[in-house]
């Protein structure tokens, strides 16, 4: 039992590299410098349907013994199986390339060296970590540094906490002049960068490596509330800080190194040291995280052997998708978008995508073949359902604006 | 299993009804622990009494792409020639459920030896494959 209770890293990890990453220090950044505390109430949204989602997919992982993936090709066939592989495969490259670009930009924080330099020996790390680390490592390893997100809470107080002409933001955001569709695109962005399906995978596959049973329901519970929990507070105390920082300075677009200036301004030199170890460390996570669930979601669904504490050879195909996916996300980013723009833009298209990845899943976590007694009640599907059709009319509504406009 | 010939799965099969549903898809475990793929569709014959047997499972590209659509998998199979299509007896199958277990070892089977073929021809380029 007290093994079980340890495992509660399982879901903080996931909450480093999955509820905070490139994506959400995007959003949260971008939404505090733009529209103050105007779009907490996203991430809050947000935060509830994450919760929600990990829950489930945790008590469906520990009831059914079954990962997501294994379930929807068994249950739903091949078919209906294509339709979330599609869609993740293509909002996931994107996101894991913004990732790298992430960990990229973080030591050119600390080095000074220019990030585009560095993004092909980030993916290679990045790749070695994949190829050969122990599952206990990705898992462990990113969870401490993560830690390093507590300095956004730090720095508010240090500036003296929320000022009060702040608070009508929340409620009454400050539009100007055609920011209407920016407004839209962040709510999408948040909501795509929070609810990331490959959360599902890398949760669902964990569970499996740590042999959950029914046993694990109230630690299940208990890891996905607080470790979605910790993740958002550090969302949210991000939108704070920038809304302190960067508002005022009216930085029409930034750069996520210019996000830094958030944590500049209370601790100076420091700061910057510590904003880039937390973007290291939520963006490794998230990026070893991207790339293991799409390989887990892969071999699982067309059955092939599949783990991270097998050496190579004896997991063969999944660690050829393992390095072939890493591959594709290099050539993207090598394009040269900068990773908060591509964040954003991964995390609409995430957004889009929202029902397609997650709509079997429902079904799934409606079956009493799989989960018994332990099914979903009425009032989580009505709420999920609400959630994921507000993100996707969102998202149709913004994502074309933002591309004629040109995004950011 | 201390006597698992080969007439009790078949008599066993015709004894209990199983749906189509319930084996395509259905995970392959070999005697030797590999998951070593799904069933993308299955091949049956009628017999002398007019009833439909079942008599392999199918697994490949061009299997699946039937699943999907008819067209697809007649490009597929001008492209592929059916160089990756397996077939697997269904004597071969010691015990059905969610996962078919299967009498042989992963390297009897040539989809079995699929991990191999990449692990010795591919892999074995990089260094830290553990080959």
């Amino acid at each position: 039992m007290k093994k079980q209770w340890l495992s509660i890293t399982l879901g903080i990890v996931t909450a480093t590299g999955g509820f905070l990453d490139a994506g959400t220090i995007a959003t949260a950044g971008e939404a505090g410098a733009k529209f103050g505390l105007g779009l907490i109430w996203a991430v809050i949204v947000a935060t509830i349907a994450v919760i929600m989602l990990v829950e489930m997919v945790g008590r469906f992982s520990a009831v059914s013994k079954k990962t997501y993936a294994e379930a929807i090709r068994e249950n739903l066939g091949f078919r209906f199986y294509l339709f979330p592989l599609i869609s993740e495969l293509i909002a996931e490259s994107l996101m894991l390339a913004a990732e790298l670009g992430g960990i990229s930009i973080s030591i050119s924080l600390l080095t000074g060296i220019p990030w585009h330099t560095l993004f092909p020996f980030v993916a290679i790390g990045i790749w070695i970590l994949a190829w050969r680390a122990p599952f206990s490592l990705i898992e462990n390893g990113p969870a401490l540094l993560g830690l390093a997100t507590l300095a956004f809470i730090a720095g508010i107080i240090a500036l003296g906490g929320v000022p009060t002409h702040l608070f009508p933001t929340l409620w009454h955001p400050d539009f100007q002049q055609g920011t209407g569709a920016d407004y839209l695109y962040l709510v999408a962005a948040i909501l795509g960068s929070t609810i990331s399906p490959y959360l599902l995978h890398f949760y669902s596959s964990g569970a499996r490596e740590e042999s959950w049973s029914t046993s694990s329901l109230i630690l299940n519970r208990v890891t996905a509330i607080m470790g979605m929990g910790f993740g958002s507070m550090g969302a949210i105390a991000l939108v704070v800080l920038s809304a302190i920082v960067l508002q005022p300075l009216q930085i029409g677009s930034s750069t996520l190194g210019e996000l830094g200036l958030v944590l500049a301004k209370p601790f100076g030199v420091i700061g910057t040291y510590l904003f880039a170890i937390a973007l290291f460390a939520t963006c490794l996570g998230a990026a070893l995280e991207v790339l293991l669930a799409v390989s887990y979601n892969i071999a699982q669904g067309f059955g092939w052997e599949w783990g991270e504490d097998k050496k190579p050879a004896e997991a063969a195909r999944f660690n050829l998708v393992i390095t072939i996916f890493l591959l594709i996300a290099v050539v993207i980013g090598l394009i040269g978008i900068d990773p908060l723009k591509l964040a954003l833009f991964a995390s609409t298209v995430i957004a889009l995508f929202l029902p397609i990845s997650l709509a079997p899943f429902l079904i799934l976590m409606n079956d009493k073949q799989y989960l018994g007694e332990h099914t979903n009640g009425r009032f989580t599907n009505i709420v999920m359902v609400c959630i994921l059709i507000m993100a996707l009319l969102v998202a149709i509504v913004s994502l074309p604006l933002e591309i004629i406009t040109g995004g950011g | 299993m201390k006597n698992p010939g080969q007439a009790d799965s078949m008599e066993k099969l015709d004894e209990e009804t199983f749906s189509i549903r319930d084996i395509l898809d259905s995970q392959l475990l070999t005697s030797d622990g590999r998951r070593i793929g799904r069933v993308a569709d299955i091949e049956a014959e009628v017999d002398k009494h007019g009833t439909f047997r079942l008599t392999s499972l199918v697994m490949g590209p061009q299997a699946l792409a039937g699943r999907v659509n008819s067209s697809l998998a007649t490009l597929l199979g001008f492209l592929l020639r059916d160089r990756f299509e397996n077939q697997i007896p269904i004597s071969e199958v010691k015990k059905f459920g969610p996962t078919l277990e299967l009498r042989g070892k992963a390297e009897e089977y040539s989809v079995g030896q699929s991990d191999r073929w990449i692990a010795q021809h591919i892999l074995r380029w990089i260094p830290g494959s553990g080959i």
